[in-house]
């Protein structure tokens, strides 16, 4: 199918967490918090996406591209409340994130929020934020996509939280060039758009990388530090992305020529989607 | 600890200053297709289809895509693609007489008449290896019939109060032993009872019809519906037709676009779902926007109307 012709929707989820255990992958504590990670930091930076999105709105000259964008819009607004649900169940089990929470906050609302500039350089800062987030939606695409084939139910990890990850996989894959779309239509230079994807990269990768060893650190029930040896073998098994396949990825968005469309994914996605328990009970 | 990523905020903030110069404006992209109708043809009691072509080839199309169509009036709808997908140079879409503008179709589009429309796109896209198993009632058939046709070993069961109220059995008929044909109100289990287990099923019809298949079917259910789904215990709210405007008070088995609509009859929509953002209006003295056939309220919205 060609893939730019799929409309957008939020599909209104409900998660229910009271029977999630905290070592939702059992016997795969680094696994877990590597996972639980993105409930630490999807709120507020989906949130943000929403905000940088809403700012954009006003400028777009292309009807599909703002029915599009006005789809992301409500699609990463449900994503960042089901994932806070997460990150409340997790306080709930004696982890208090709210620290870590804040810094996040702090990344996000202070330093790459709205900054009193003139008109002109406030413009170009919008545009600078969207190139970051076409970079950052590149990434949570390529996982998108590995957690849709992950072999995580044969790992034994809760099915609630699986679906949790898949259908937000999925929605990540069926949404997947809307932010490189806007960035493009509002300004496209190239150089930008590298730019930001050398900066995205590398601090995605700290930002998670200190997510998980702060998780590790809190988690009641003492699991140790964070071993690269352990994220290795978990890799090994599909349980993590490994590290040179999102390096490749990383690799293949720099051409000017790259489009996400040519990253496929979508039939996976839009199957899962008529499965997922979530999506089903959220279908009207 | 995240005190480190404040000069890398600074450079972007540098490169912000930078970016002034060398800055485009933003080109204007015009999606409207002009079409120009090339034929037209009753398929069955109110039901007619319209053959559209514009001279060159046009936007690729998947089975399960649909139209945005703007009538003459002003009016637009969607209608789902029902011709070939391989054929570039026309599109068809049938559309059944409902209400307004799917009677502005019936009466006034005629042979050689130009009509603008915007797309193709879809929600409701057909994957997978299959086994594909096809249900359509009525005019829901118009989605599934490129379907099948793309689907080798696809099966359809095809609904209809009766016969004559049917389109395209005529073009089904090289399929029979791909087709059942089912007449009257048939249950979901009838419908089902000859899907193979692990099929997943493509549904289109009214209402009713895609409820009872999509509680009897465990297996993947995609579905698609031409009208909103009935409300029936939404809270009660009011919507205000701008600052110091009329208040109209909307109950909890109906949209805020029925409500509007009531008092305000050019009101203007499309999908009815919340997908197509025909409808969507500010919120006066806030950066948020409603959709009046999707969202609710709770107490009172004033709405820049
Ligand atoms: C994705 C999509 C694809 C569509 N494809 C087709 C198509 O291929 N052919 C087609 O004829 N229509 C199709 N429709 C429906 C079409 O867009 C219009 O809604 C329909 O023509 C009614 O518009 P109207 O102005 O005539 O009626 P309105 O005055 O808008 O509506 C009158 C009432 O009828 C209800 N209604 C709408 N459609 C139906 C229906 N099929 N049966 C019973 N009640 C209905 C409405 O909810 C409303 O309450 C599609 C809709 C969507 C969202
Ligand atoms: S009418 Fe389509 S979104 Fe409201
Ligand atoms: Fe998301
Ligand atoms: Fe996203």
């Amino acid at each position: 199918m060609s893939e730019p012709n799929l409309v957008l929707a939020p599909r209104d989820v409900a998660f229910d967490w009271s029977a999630v255990p905290a070592h939702w992958v059992p016997g795969e504590p680094l696994v877990t918090h590597v996972m639980n990670t993105l409930h630490l930091v999807l709120p507020e930076g989906e949130r943000w996406f929403v905000e940088v999105f809403g700012q954009a709105l006003p400028h777009i000259r292309d009807e599909r591209l703002r029915q599009d964008v006005i789809g992301f819009i409500g699609q990463e607004a449900v994503h960042a409340e089901a994932h806070q649900g997460a990150a409340d169940h997790l306080a709930a089990q004696g982890m208090n994130p709210q620290p870590f929470i804040d810094q996040v906050s702090w990344l996000f609302r202070t330093l790459l929020g709205h900054r009193d500039l003139p008109a002109a350089v406030r413009h170009q800062w919008l545009l600078e934020r969207l190139a970051l987030i076409a970079a950052i939606e590149h990434f949570t695409a390529v996982l998108g996509r590995w957690v849709l084939e992950a072999p995580l139910e044969s790992a034994g990890a809760d099915p609630t939280m699986v679906d949790l990850l898949r259908w937000h996989g999925a929605e990540e894959v069926e949404h997947r060039s809307v932010a490189y779309d806007l960035y493009m239509h509002l300004d496209g230079r190239w150089s930008r758009r590298v730019r930001a994807m050398v900066v995205a990269g590398p601090v995605l990768g700290w930002l998670f990388a200190r997510s998980a060893r702060w998780l590790m650190a809190n988690d009641p029930q003492r699991p140790g530090g964070p071993r690269l040896r352990d994220a290795r073998r978990a890799a090994r098994r599909g349980l993590l992305p490994s590290l040179p396949a999102l390096l490749r990825a990383t690799w293949r968005y720099l051409p000017p020529s790259y489009h996400p469309s040519a990253d496929g994914g979508t039939e996976a996605a839009v199957a899962y989607l008529a499965t997922s328990p979530a999506a089903r009970a959220a279908a009207r | 600890m995240f005190g480190l990523l404040r000069p890398v905020a600074a450079a972007h903030l540098w490169f912000s200053r930078r970016g002034v110069r060398g800055h485009r404006p933003v080109p204007a992209v015009d999606r409207d297709l002009p079409l120009t109708v090339v034929d037209r043809r009753l398929e069955a009691v109110d039901v007619v289809s319209l053959t559209l072509a514009s001279g060159s080839d046009l936007p690729p199309w998947e089975p399960g895509c649909h139209l945005d169509v703007r009538l003459p009036s002003g009016l637009r709808r969607q209608y789902s693609l029902c011709g070939d997908p391989a054929d570039r140079r026309t599109y068809r879409i049938a559309v059944r007489r409902v209400g307004e503008a799917s009677a502005q179709v019936h009466s006034s589009v005629r042979i050689g008449d130009p009509i603008t429309v915007q797309g193709p796109r879809t929600a409701f896209p057909l994957v997978g290896a299959g086994p594909h198993v096809f249900v359509a009632g009525g005019i829901g058939i118009t989605p599934l019939l490129p379907m099948l046709r793309a689907s080798p070993a696809g099966y359809l069961v095809y609904c209809g109060r009766s016969l004559d109220s049917m389109p395209f059995l005529d073009e089904l008929a090289d399929l029979r032993d791909r087709v059942r044909v089912l007449t009257g109100i048939p249950s979901a289990e009838e419908i089902l009872s000859s899907a193979p287990a692990g099929a997943s099923v493509y549904a289109c019809g009214p209402p009713p019809m895609l409820d009872a298949v999509r509680a009897a079917w465990s297996g993947p259910v995609h579905f698609e519906r031409f009208s909103p789904p009935p409300i029936v215990d939404g809270d009660p709210f009011e919507v205000q037709l701008g600052a110091g405007g009329p208040v109209v008070p909307v109950s909890g088995v109906e949209s805020a676009l029925t409500a509007l609509r009531r008092v305000r009859p050019e009101t203007v929509y499309s999908c009815g779902q919340g997908f197509c953002g025909t409808c969507r209006v500010r919120v006066l003295s806030t950066d948020d926007t409603f959709l009046p056939c999707t969202e609710r309220a709770t107490g009172r919205v004033v709405l820049d109307l």
